[in-house]
C-alpha cells in the first residue's frame, strides 16, 4: 500500500542547480517501488531562502519541496540517505494533508482533475480546495496580513 | 462577569486546515519572541489550536520560524 507524503529538502546554498537536481533525482531514484513507478508528483524549487535560524554556520539554504507517493518502508532508506549527505542541511517528510504547496499558485490551474481522481474521497478534495482558498488569500492580500498581526499582540495585552 | 469570547481567525478565512508552509499566517501565532500564544489568548478554536502548534514546530525545525526570535549568540 502507498501513502501520500512531502518531503522539504534544505540544500547548502553554495550548490548550484545541476548537483542539487543530480541529487534529487538520486534519492527521487529510492522511492520507486512496484505500486507507483513514477512516484514523484510534483517538485517545487523554492530557491534560496534566508534561513531563520543558522543552521551548521549557515544563514542561507535552498528549498526544495517534494510530493511523492511510495510505501512507507522505502522511507528508512530514504532518510539514511539524506543523513548521509552533506549538502542536505535539514530534511522534513511528512504525510501530505492534501494541500497545494503554497508557490504552486500556477500550476495548481492543471492538477485538480487528477488530484481528484487520486484523492477518492470527498473529504480529502474538500480540504484541497481550502487550503488553496487560505494559501491564495495569504499571498494576494498583503495589507490584511500586514493589519492582522496586531491581534494576537493585543489580546496578550489583554491578559495584563 | 463572562468575557466574549473572540472568533477563531483560521475559521474566519474559511479553511479547516493550516499549513506548515505558510510562516506568514504561522507567524501571526507567535510572540515578539516566537512563542506559540496559547488558545485562551488567541481565540483559536481547538481543532485549530492543534493544527496550528504542529504546523509551527514543522516550520521551526525546516527554519522557516525561529525557535526563539532575537537569538544571534
Amino acid at each position: 500500500m502507498t501513502r501520500e507524503y512531502e518531503l522539504v529538502y534544505i540544500f547548502d546554498s553554495t550548490l548550484e542547480e545541476a548537483p542539487i537536481n543530480e541529487r534529487l533525482e538520486r534519492f527521487h531514484e529510492l522511492l520507486k517501488c512496484p505500486e507507483s513507478s513514477e512516484p514523484i508528483s510534483g517538485i517545487n524549487h523554492w530557491g534560496r531562502r534566508t534561513l531563520a535560524y543558522d543552521i551548521d554556520g549557515k544563514d542561507v539554504g535552498y528549498y526544495v519541496v517534494v510530493q511523492f507517493e511510495t510505501r512507507p518502508d522505502l522511507l528508512g532508506e530514504l532518510e539514511r540517505a539524506l543523513k548521509l549527505d552533506e549538502a542536505v542541511l535539514r530534511y522534513l517528510v511528512v504525510l501530505n494533508e492534501g494541500l497545494k504547496p503554497v508557490t504552486a499558485a500556477v500550476s495548481e490551474e492543471a492538477e485538480p482533475a487528477t488530484a481528484e481522481s487520486t484523492d477518492g474521497d470527498a473529504v480529502k478534495s474538500e480540504s484541497t480546495t481550502d487550503g488553496e482558498a487560505v494559501q491564495s488569500e495569504s499571498t494576494t492580500d498583503g495589507e490584511a496580513a500586514q493589519v492582522a498581526p496586531t491581534e494576537p499582540a493585543a489580546s496578550e495585552e489583554e491578559k495584563e | 462577569m463572562r468575557r466574549h469570547r473572540k472568533p477563531c481567525q483560521v475559521c474566519e478565512l474559511g479553511s479547516r486546515v493550516v499549513d506548515y508552509k505558510d510562516e506568514r499566517l504561522l507567524s501571526r501565532f507567535l510572540t515578539e519572541r516566537g512563542k506559540i500564544i496559547p488558545a485562551r489568548l488567541s481565540g483559536m478554536c481547538a481543532r485549530h489550536q492543534r493544527q496550528l502548534s504542529r504546523a509551527i514546530k514543522r516550520a521551526r525545525h525546516i527554519a522557516l520560524l525561529p525557535f526563539i526570535r532575537g537569538y544571534n549568540r
